[in-house]
């Protein structure tokens, strides 16, 4: 079962800030390829700035995505993957609200992620927010989309 | 991060003694408890304090009577003196509970054992738990004393009591008649544990190294958490946590099965009936019932390897020994080859649990029974629930060709989009149980942390 994150953190006005999320935003794929195609699990991942309503600057960061299973078991790989790590941890310094506990380690990293979760995963007796067109799990996709491809290649 | 004190050795004297040894008193009750207010939780602590059993030696004078103590986060808040800015210090997965979509997504406690129908612990006034005294015997009446000493104490605190058996009228208690070590499914248990050893210098690869499950020894910047120098982490050092979970084993759904599935079993297994049952409950669990390992005993249960640990998955690539999803291979996957999303080595559980309920009788499969389970770790998301995840889920591995399918033993098999199939390779091709059944159903759940000795004393105050 998929299961989503969407990462909602309103970031501080300064122009240091604004210009650390523009960056965040610039080199998010970059930063963060490596670590979430080694995961296997993560479907789609995406980061988009929320403008001020003056339409000046930044109001707060956004970072969606879809991945298969439970989160917080993974948490740590993506703590682990210096990209990943490099990623949520400038979000968690730019944060207009600092985390508490600081994002300095594991524990730090979790909570932070928890606390601006705005998505419901489904759970018993409680109803998802996310719509599901399969229930394959990236792995699976992957790996027939190379038996799909080899062929083709050898012809 | 700070690592302080990582190499100081812990003191035994301020561990609670289970984190540290199984205690093997034949009598155990699990007394589970709701506060009503601070002075009387503290009252309550105190009453209790002088028979907490530490983690030290007893020698010969092995203790009659005993306990240790258990505080969910609830029950953290309802006694300590911790601002809110250092209660959030605790990890996510303890702070929020098993009945919270984080952790509900690695437990999958759907349908037969929706937390609505649990008897504790779910996230209702009425429902949460704040404290589980687990208190220890040498005889039936000495358990009648340690468990009137705690509820007498709990009633005059205040405190409310759950008593999860038998429609709210009988504590958990544990079924002190089962031969030793035995748990209903008639399997021996707790066979395999971490090797708990404290290594100088700390040693990352080693996942038996206390600084795993012990808080305040961090290994990494990965955990145990409440991590550093600071007053939450100064009130969880030296604690474990102890994720509690009371699980109904439905013997006569179990029994039914093994009979059913028994003529798919190979030709050579079929000498008997009963043995070829025995070859059906070996494959779901990875062991045999008297404990061989499928690994080290392929063809029949062999006193000689019913306690062996030394072994690996690396020879049996095809599960033509021991299936992929059997219980033990799940829960220990050892040397086999995981996905790269997984952590390496494969963390460990302390596993501290026992059977409650009497058996079966030849007449009757009435009654209530299955296991308290008591798992202790140092993270309960990156542990427990993730080894959990894996027995609902098995996508941990390529080897599995179904990446929704699940242990052969304690599954929800209301998880959705799950593959109940069961696949036992054999040398005549491959045996296809089509659908699992609920074997195993989730009564109440808390997670606890078993914090320190001296911890424990400045509640009592
Ligand atoms: C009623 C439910 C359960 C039953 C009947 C059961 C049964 C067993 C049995 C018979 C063994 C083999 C004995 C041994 O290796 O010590 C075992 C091992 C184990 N179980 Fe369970 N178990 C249950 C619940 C759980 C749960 C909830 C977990 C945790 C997620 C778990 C994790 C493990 C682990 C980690 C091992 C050791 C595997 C190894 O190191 O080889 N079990 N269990």
């Amino acid at each position: 079962m998929a299961n989503p994150l969407t990462l909602y953190v309103p970031i501080k006005q300064d122009a240091v800030s604004q210009a650390a999320a523009q960056l965040a935003y610039q080199n998010f794929v970059k930063s963060v390829t490596s670590g979430l195609d080694e995961s296997g699990i993560v479907h789609y991942a995406r980061v988009a700035l929320i403008p001020n309503a003056s339409g000046q600057g930044t109001y707060a960061i956004l970072l969606i995505t879809t991945f298969d299973g439970p989160m917080n078991p993974y948490l740590g790989f993506f703590w682990k993957n210096p990209g990943t790590q490099q990623a949520f941890a400038g979000i968690a310094a730019i944060a207009l609200t600092p985390p508490n506990p600081p994002v300095k380690d594991l524990t730090g990293f979790e909570n932070f992620i928890n606390k601006n979760n705005l998505s419901k995963s489904a759970s018993p007796g409680k109803p998802g927010d996310l719509y599901e067109a399969y229930t394959k799990t990236v792995k699976e996709i992957t790996s027939t989309a190379k038996e799909l491809v080899l062929p083709k290649q050898s012809v | 991060m700070t690592k302080t004190n990582n190499n100081s050795i812990p003191d035994k004297s301020n561990i609670q003694g289970m984190i540290l040894r199984g205690f093997t008193h034949p009598y155990s009750c699990h007394l589970i408890f709701q506060f009503n207010d601070k002075p009387g939780a503290k009252n309550f602590i105190k009453s209790i304090f002088p028979y907490i059993q530490s983690a030290e030696s007893w020698g010969d004078a092995k203790p009659d009577i005993m306990l240790n103590i258990g505080l969910t986060y609830s029950g953290i808040k309802a006694t300590s003196d911790l601002s809110e800015t250092y209660l959030e210090y605790f990890p996510n997965s303890f702070i929020e509970g098993p009945t919270s979509a984080g952790s509900q997504g690695s437990l999958n406690d759907w349908g037969v054992s929706d937390p609505s129908g649990w008897a504790f612990g779910n996230d209702t006034d009425e429902q949460h738990v704040d404290c589980i005294v687990h208190t220890y015997a040498m005889t039936d009446e000495t358990r009648a004393l340690i468990v009137s000493i705690v509820s007498d104490a709990a009633k005059a605190n205040g405190l409310t009591e759950f008593l999860p058996i038998d429609n709210g009228t009988k504590r958990l208690e544990e079924y002190a008649l089962m031969p030793r070590n035995f748990i209903h499914f008639a399997y021996l248990d707790g066979i395999d544990q971490p090797d708990l050893t404290w290594n100088d210098p700390a040693d990352p690869n080693d996942t038996g190294d206390l600084r795993n499950f012990l808080i305040g020894y961090p290994l990494s910047d990965s955990g145990p958490g409440p991590t550093g120098d600071n007053p939450a982490g100064d009130f969880a050092k030296d604690g474990c946590y102890n994720a509690f979970r009371m699980l109904y084993q439905d013997v006569k759904v179990f029994d039914e099965f093994l009979i059913a599935n028994a003529p798919k079993a190979p030709k050579e297994i079929q000498q008997t009936p009963e043995y070829a049952q025995e070859w059906i409950a070996a494959k779901l669990n990875g062991r045999w019932r008297n404990g061989s390992p499928l690994e080290l005993s392929p063809n029949a249960p062999d006193v000689a390897t019913s306690h062996a640990t030394d072994f690996g998955y690396k020879g049996d690539t095809t599960g033509m020994k021991c299936p992929f999803a059997a219980h033990t291979r799940v829960g220990n996957p050892r040397d086999e080859v995981l996905n790269s999303s997984e952590p390496s080595p494969v963390p460990r559980l302390i596993r501290r649990g026992m059977a409650y309920g009497a058996p079966p009788t030849l007449k009757s499969y009435d009654g209530e029974r299955g296991l308290i389970g008591l798992f202790l770790c140092g993270s309960i998301a990156t542990q427990f629930e993730l080894l959990y995840s894996w027995m609902n889920t098995t996508n941990f591995a390529s080897t599995f060709t179904s990446q929704q399918g699940q242990d052969g033993l304690i599954a929800n098999r209301d998880t959705p989009g799950a593959d109940r199939s069961f696949n036992i390779p054999t040398a005549d091709g491959s045996i296809t149980i089509d659908s699992l059944p609920h074997f195993v159903i989730t009564r109440g759940t808390a997670y606890c942390l078993l914090p320190s000795i001296s911890t424990l004393k400045s509640i009592a105050g």
